[in-house]
């Protein structure tokens, strides 16, 4: 508790902002919608999933570890966004789903930067819909991943300081 | 609140219990060692089985787009491009009928077109065996290819 309020006062209105617990919550609120919203469809359709998993050539049938490892990716990813996504609306162990969902959006970042290096054209990114109407992996994809990365890192290592706590924050006060 | 690493493998664990649990129970579920492409009943064989099955005179169908088939295909093959099915359908079709030997393939690693093609002909009676990889994996073993418009 000493060691986080030393590290908090003192600092720039930047990193007062990104305390406050309105902006927490907010940011949790964000990522963890769009990772609820995210795995929906997913859910629905494991198959479909799969297959997009597949053409980013990284596990599946161009790899030498055959199709259980990327199968398993296609049916569990999807309901560890769904938790981690519920666990940040709710706000119940919010800074480990956080840390949940940003290793997740870390691996997305790494994946679609591999296939651009690789040259390995993907229409469908599997984000979101698994149909046509899905985006494309791209610099687009890569910007908005790490977007909300950045939102899932504050929430998961920054501490809010207490709502109460105006600008010298009482320890006794702090979550 | 400190950061707990226990609550964060419970997440990774519950997720993977769920993710296991619906895909056994809810009907949507897929085989967890097969290719999520293949359906029930499709044949799948590797390069050096479709090129045995080559030399023994096999129909080869290509079921990339025309543009891909001009470009280069497997010499002999019989242009069937997904997305301009029925018209090449016509064309193969008495070919397809007389041969019990038929092997699609299509662009590779992640490609479907071979997949719909063959649950086509399948809808129509027609058994067709995909090449796994498709055209790369052919390439990549170093079997001939044919350059232009001509099978």
């Amino acid at each position: 508790m000493d060691r986080r309020r030393a590290s908090g006062q003192g600092r720039g209105p930047a990193l007062k902002l990104l305390r406050h617990p309105a902006v927490h919550w907010l940011l949790a609120l964000v990522v963890g919608g769009v990772f609820v919203y995210a795995s929906l469809s997913k859910i629905a359709d494991p198959q479909a999933f799969a297959k997009i998993v597949y053409h980013y050539q990284v596990i599946g049938p161009s790899a030498s570890l055959g199709f259980v490892p990327a199968n398993l990716v296609a049916v569990a990813l999807p309901w560890v966004e769904l938790i981690a996504g519920i666990l940040l609306i709710t706000g119940l162990w919010r800074r480990e789903a956080a840390v949940v969902s940003a290793v997740m959006l870390a691996v997305f970042v790494a994946a679609v930067a591999s296939t651009m290096i690789r040259g390995i054209d993907i229409q469908n990114c599997g984000c979101f819909a698994l149909d046509a109407s899905g985006r494309a992996a791209g610099w687009k994809l890569i910007a908005g991943d790490l977007a909300l990365l950045a939102a899932a890192l504050v929430v998961a290592v920054v501490p809010p300081r207490a709502p109460e706590a105006a600008a010298d924050a009482s320890p006794a006060t702090a979550t | 609140m400190p950061l707990r690493p226990g609550r964060i493998a419970l997440i990774a664990a519950l997720g993977l219990a769920c993710g296991l649990t619906w895909n056994t129970w809810s009907g949507r579920g897929i085989a967890l060692g097969a290719n999520a492409f293949l359906r029930e009943g499709a044949e799948e064989i590797d390069a050096s089985e479709a090129r045995a099955r080559f030399d023994r005179g096999a129909l080869f169908l290509d079921a990339r787009p025309v543009a891909n088939y001009e470009m280069s295909h497997i010499p002999r093959a019989a242009p069937l491009p997904e997305d301009d099915f029925d018209r090449h359908f016509m064309a193969v079709e008495p070919r397809l009928r007389s041969s019990f030997d038929a092997v699609v393939y299509c662009a590779g690693y992640g490609c479907e077109a071979s997949h719909k093609v063959a649950d086509r002909l399948k809808a129509r009676g027609i058994h067709v065996a995909i090449l796994n990889e498709g055209w790369p994996a052919w390439t990549d073993a170093g079997h001939p290819v044919k350059e232009g418009a001509q099978p």
